[in-house]
């Protein structure tokens, strides 16, 4: 008795010991860690390449996922993460809570060329607002037919201070309106059925038929087309031109795993990585990689597009963020 | 007593790490946005209030002069079953009903084939949410008030033909007047601190309330001098309230109900009026709970059981529960028994610090009306930050004094005067038989409170397993309790998923609610 009971324990022991693969801790937003999300597709790629166990942690936001990090402080269990944007990368920094990374970011197929000691870009795409062709009939062409449609017509966006998609839509009005985004904001207001503190709960809404419009990215409709068959959800192309988003992802300081984060970091960028994310987080590669699903050639072109340097946008983000919440008020 | 210090000096704890965190900043300037969002909160608190108060008192008068019909007791027992459904679940039963894609919305597209559109989130959905967890509430006090209204007094207003719009004045308002104060200001109070419904409801920050904007202030911008500054003034304000409403005491007891029946019906017309408001309102409370089952019975429970993050959160979810349950209960206990030493005049009662001492430790026991919530959580999670601990044990903490403290006050209510009543009753027998403390609570104190203490049990058992506050703060995917893993199925929107662990969560409250106390029925009751 007495043996079988050892020998049940040392095969426990084995079994805690023998399990020496490193595990790298990945927090992210949840549409990225989800089943159906680009997170299980990188994982097998990742561990497949290098012989470790990839975690990923959604987080119901990206900033959420920086926020759960700061919270966390030194004793945080994260190496990586995964999803803010250039603009809201600043503050990430700013807090001495990641370190440098060892790649060269120059040649990278992005919309506007971006170089940082720290963040590193892995996909990219335009902001847009989504609908569905079936419902919505009467699709605005720019931010003033947006702000001038009818009175049941119903828009969904994210909160900027939690969602990179919610700071960019904030970013693209400013863009546009210059010191007139409180009075745009003031104007639009009616308009939003409510703001949510992530991309996937307010597509999640719009898809549900709560809202006729959300705030998501020209890529989107592809997910549509590719795993759904259905070419009725659509982006609108606004004339005023289109925000894009580069998301990037850095390692942190007080991670255990620093050269598997390093070779991480070096696999978003390379070729393995480019074939799987367009048809996992609906987004453009940022390396040229096999040509793309023929669903990409028929989404909206933005002809003109903008991207604020994330310096800048630090400097008044938090001024933009107050003139939106006294706009919404 | 030393539960009374302890409990107090917790509190002063908890302010003193709020008001040293953050050295300057504070008091700066109480900007726009600050004054904005208070105003909204005292706004939405006082029309919630209002409309409780209407709605409940409207439901109370008609079920009052409706005393007969089949289905009353039960219909009755429902209204007031509505204080331990977790509001989660109201949320989600509302939704359900009146969301844009509710039934309500889906009836009236069938039959005018147009819809309400989209109404719900907003001071709308927050005060409808509001008027379903408290109207129900309000009205359970308030038709007690109503019954205890002496029959004769009723055949006096009809002997002098009195309208039902003067016997109202005359005769029912000034019986009910202080129940209506006593319960405005407690769900005032309630309202004011509300977080969940508003979390869900409120769609847009323009309908944040303090306690809200605490939780965005930490959780999205991490501005901790920010939720600080929320904090104290939301603490300021709700202790200013709860001093001013603890002047409203129910008087009740002098008020004997005889049993003289009364021979004549009330007009065939306010009947008919009675009647639509019993109907209207029995269909507004139970759609939402109807919606929950039918939904849920929907769900792949299969997959729902074999997500090992649902298995992780329920088993959280219940010890956490069962520890804080059966802490409030001793805590009550002990509150309670130091109360009565105080109060009867046979033991200390008569001591001159009597009465200031039985003031602090009864206040002591009210504390989680002055502490709301999420402002007890930024405590707990400043200490958390200063400490090298494992985040669970804080959280376990946190959430644990979050939930003793928030069913205290009702467990006091409940416990005080039946302990009250057993000593007065038994003191002398006692102290001639000469019993020891172990028989005098094997004999004479528990079997005559220990009805009381089952339903305390299932009350702080509900209390703690539908609670959404704290959680909110210190949930994460490695910690996590029922109500927050729904909570997050909400957000990502898988909905029958959701709807199925709403339906779970749902059929655990009302099982324990009402099974718990059946088991501590007393025999002598």
């Amino acid at each position: 008795m007495i043996s079988k009971m050892f020998f049940a324990l040392l095969l426990c022991a084995s079994l805690l010991l023998g399990n020496d693969k490193p595990t790298l801790t990945i927090y992210t937003y949840d549409a990225f860690s989800a089943s159906w999300g680009a997170g299980p597709k990188i994982k097998k790629a990742f561990e497949l390449e290098h012989n470790c166990t990839v975690k990923f942690v959604g987080v119901s936001s990206s900033i959420g996922a920086l926020r759960k990090i700061q919270l966390e402080g030194k004793r945080s269990k994260a190496d990586i993460l995964l999803g803010l944007d250039t603009s809201i990368a600043q503050v990430a920094k700013k807090t001495n809570l990641f370190v440098p990374h060892t790649l060269d970011t120059k040649g990278l197929d992005v919309p506007i060329a971006y170089h940082d000691d720290t963040f590193v870009p892995f996909d990219y795409s335009y902001f847009s607002f989504v609908y569905d062709a079936n419902r919505l009939k009467n699709v605005p062409k720019s931010f003033e037919d947006l702000a001038s449609m009818p009175k049941d017509f119903k828009i969904v966006i994210q909160d900027p201070r939690s969602s990179t998609a919610g700071l960019g839509l904030l970013l693209w009005v400013k863009s546009i309106y210059g010191d007139k985004a409180g009075d745009y904001w003031q104007r639009l207001s009616p308009y939003i059925l409510t703001i949510t503190k992530g991309w996937s709960e307010a597509y999640g809404l719009f898809l549900k038929g709560e809202a006729d419009m959300v705030l998501s990215f020209t890529t989107s409709p592809a997910y549509h087309i590719i795993e759904e068959h259905k070419t009725n959800i659509k982006s609108a192309l606004f004339k005023e031109g289109h925000y894009s988003q580069i998301e990037v992802a850095g390692i942190l300081k007080s991670s255990k795993n620093q050269a598997l984060a390093q070779k991480f970091l070096h696999f978003l960028h390379s070729k393995t990585f480019a074939n799987i994310i367009p048809t996992a987080n609906w987004v453009y590669p940022v390396i040229k990689a096999n040509p793309l699903p023929k669903a990409f050639e028929t989404l909206t072109q933005p002809s003109k597009t903008f991207l604020m340097d994330g310096k800048k946008v630090e400097a008044q983000r938090r001024t933009i963020v107050r003139e939106w919440l006294d706009g919404v008020n | 007593m030393l539960l009374t210090l302890s409990l107090l000096s917790f509190a002063f704890g908890i302010f003193y790490t709020l008001y040293t965190f953050d050295d300057s900043t504070i008091f700066t300037q109480i900007d726009k946005r600050v004054w904005g969002l208070l105003r909204f909160t005292l706004y939405q608190a006082f029309l919630s209030m209002l409309l409780s108060l209407g709605v409940g008192g409207l439901l109370a008068w008609a079920l009052a002069h409706q005393s007969a019909f089949r289905g009353r007791s039960i219909l009755v027992a429902l209204f007031s079953s509505s204080l331990v459904l977790p509001t989660l679940i109201v949320v989600f039963g509302i939704i359900g009903i009146f969301g844009r894609h509710g039934y309500l919305n889906q009836l009236s597209l069938f039959l005018f084939d147009d819809s309400f559109g989209s109404y719900l989130y907003g001071l709308g959905g927050i005060l409808l949410a509001h008027v379903y967890l408290n109207a129900s509430f309000a009205s359970r006090a308030l038709l007690h008030a109503f019954e205890s209204i002496p029959k004769e007094k009723y055949k006096l207003a009809k002997s002098l033909n009195f309208t039902v719009f003067q016997r109202f004045i005359y005769v029912e308002y000034p019986a009910i007047k202080s129940t209506l104060l006593h319960i405005g200001a407690t769900i005032f109070l309630l309202c004011f601190t509300s977080f969940a419904v508003v979390l869900l409801l409120g769609g847009s920050p323009s309908y944040n309330t303090l306690e809200v904007a605490i939780y965005e202030a930490v959780k999205l911008d991490f501005d901790i001098a920010l939720a600080l500054k929320l904090a104290l003034i939301q603490l300021g304000i709700s202790a200013i309230l709860v001093v001013l409403s603890s002047r409203f005491k129910i008087n009740v007891s002098n008020l004997k109900t005889s049993h003289t029946q009364i021979p004549w019906k009330e007009y065939r017309s306010i009947q008919w009026i009675q009647w639509a408001i019993i109907m209207i309102f029995a269909l507004f409370f139970i759609s939402p709970l109807a919606v929950i089952i039918i939904d849920g019975l929907g769900a792949d429970f299969m997959r729902i059981m074999a997500e090992p993050l649902f298995i992780k959160s329920l088993f959280t979810s219940l010890s956490l529960a069962l520890v804080s349950s059966l802490l409030t209960v001793g805590i009550a206990l002990v509150l309670s028994n130091t109360l009565r030493e105080l109060s009867l005049k046979t033991r200390l009662g008569n001591k001159p610090f009597a009465s200031i001492v039985q003031g602090i430790v009864a206040f002591s026991g009210n504390l989680y009306l002055a502490i709301p919530s999420l402002v007890l959580g930024l405590g707990f999670f400043l200490i958390a930050q200063s400490y090298e601990s494992p985040m669970w044990i804080w959280s376990t903490i946190a959430i644990l004094t979050a939930n003793i403290l928030m069913s205290l006050p009702f467990a006091l209510a409940i416990l005080s005067p039946a302990m009250q009543h057993t000593a007065q009753r038994y003191d002398k027998v006692v102290f001639s038989l000469g019993l020891t403390p172990w028989q005098r609570w094997v004999y004479v104190e528990y079997p005559y409170i220990k009805s009381a203490l089952g339903y305390i049990l299932a009350l702080a058992f509900c209390f703690s397993l539908g609670d959404l506050g704290i959680i909110a703060l210190f949930g994460s995917d490695t910690f996590t309790t029922l109500p927050w893993y729904l909570y997050q199925l909400m957000g990502s929107y898988r909905t029958s998923d959701a709807s199925g662990v709403a339906l779970i969560l749902l059929v655990i409250v009302l099982f324990v609610f009402v099974s718990v106390p059946l088991l501590f029925r007393s025999k002598h009751a």
